[in-house]
């Protein structure tokens, strides 16, 4: 495990040179200055009345990304979270209301690859397969070793 | 199974037709404790399997045994799978032909709660058994206050498209990546398309498990919609674009990257 450590380190050092001779490129360039500003902001709504059927309430979290480049000024908004803290609950018609009506599903993209040290346990379907056979293995060895 | 604490248990058996690692982190867990876990999972084996034929189950569906006769246990697991399939619209269903029973999709889950109870009961306050990926914790994985489950990426071997993370969870995840398409909607016998795979977390590990087999059945169209209705169960669906749906309390362990445009 310790002989693969220096090798990584020695990719990680060719890297930064690269990334500083293109940042160099671009600086003797004259490009107009850029200047990125990103702020998350997280909007609680009012509380709004949805008549007889009660009362609801939306929280937002929106990033604003903010870009200046010279004179010239974009600004972009994401919305990265939805919470309904309190929505019309009290009746069976409020509570279909309610779910027909309000955004209860968060979307993203899946892009994410974790690091296998952060977790202990993984959750998928059954597997039958020689992926399945080798995580066993791994585990049992593992429970040898614990 | 990287992390391995110093102190506790962790063993790993081959059981119900797939490996249940069983991990106690507490420091007075002996080993007649986690004894006692796989005793009751190798029972439950022997009433249940479809594959030995003097099972409970087998017998029942050759007739040659009433439901009146039946253990309690099999009554009851039996039981629970009417309510949920009644539940899910009839998209979790152990029946076959409407009378031959398969309640593998329930037992393990159902099993699993109950292996938690027999941890609960011998004072045991920080474990998590995980069979074949569905997974029931407790407590946290010593030295660690919380346990940290990775839901397997569906289209990535060995990938892991999501972290969670929780003190007291049910953790089931229904996938086509596994046993090929082993899940089908019960009303039209195909299989459903535009999902890859459903990961339902709650309190309770057999009824997340039905669910996330109902959500999965139910395709890209419906299934996400039904899974934000629960109640008391979060979802995550991952769709076969790779879009991620999941209702605002799925217990995440990372800042969602990107989603939905304002």
């Amino acid at each position: 495990m310790h002989s693969a450590a220096p090798a990584a380190a020695a990719t990680a050092a060719l890297i930064v040179p690269v990334g500083n001779a293109v940042a160099a490129t671009r600086a003797t360039a004259a490009v107009p200055k850029k200047k990125v500003v990103v702020v998350t902001k997280t909007i609680t709504g009012p509380e709004g009345s949805a008549d007889r059927w009660g009362n609801i309430r939306v929280t937002l979290v929106v990033k604003k990304t903010t870009t200046t480049l010279g004179s010239k000024k974009t600004v972009k908004r994401r919305i990265t979270n939805v919470r309904v803290p309190e929505y019309p609950n009290h009746t069976d018609r409020s509570v279909y209301i309610n779910q027909q009506a309000l955004p209860l599903l968060v979307e993203e993209t899946l892009q994410l690859q974790f690091d296998m040290s952060k977790f202990q346990l993984v959750s998928g379907a059954t597997d039958s397969s020689n992926a399945f056979a080798s995580s066993l293995q791994s585990a049992l060895l593992s429970a040898k070793k614990a | 199974m990287p992390d391995v604490g110093t102190s506790g248990i962790r063993r790993v058996e081959f059981v119900m037709g797939m490996p249940v690692v069983v991990d106690v982190r507490d420091e007075l867990v002996e080993e007649s404790d986690v004894d006692a876990v796989f005793d009751w999972l190798h029972f439950v084996d022997e009433t249940f399997s479809t594959h030995k034929a003097d099972s409970e189950i087998n017998r029942l569906n050759r007739g040659e045994l009433s439901l009146a006769a039946a253990q309690r246990d099999v009554r009851a697991v039996l039981h629970r799978c009417d309510e949920l399939r009644s539940e899910t619209n009839g998209f979790f269903d152990a029946r076959f032909d409407g009378s031959t029973f398969d309640p593998s999709g329930l037992v393990k889950g159902w099993s699993v709660d109950r292996a938690a109870a027999i941890l609960d009961g011998r004072g045991l306050r920080n474990y998590a058994v995980n069979a074949g990926g569905d997974i029931r914790l407790r407590g946290g994985a010593l030295p660690d206050s919380r346990w940290r489950v990775g839901i397997q990426h569906p289209a990535v071997r060995d990938g892991v498209a999501a972290i969670i993370e929780g003190d007291n969870l049910a953790v089931a995840t229904s996938g086509e990546y596994a046993r090929g398409q082993h899940v089908l909607d019960p009303h039209t016998g195909t299989a459903p398309t535009g999902v890859l795979s459903v990961t339902i977390t709650g309190p309770d590990l057999a009824t997340a498990d039905a669910y996330a087999t109902a959500a999965f059945a139910m395709g890209a169209e419906r299934g996400p919609h039904w899974t934000a209705r629960l109640r008391g169960y979060e979802a995550m669906t991952i769709l076969v674009d790779e879009r991620v749906l999941s209702t605002p309390g799925f217990p995440r362990a990372e800042a969602l990257p990107a989603a939905c445009r304002a």
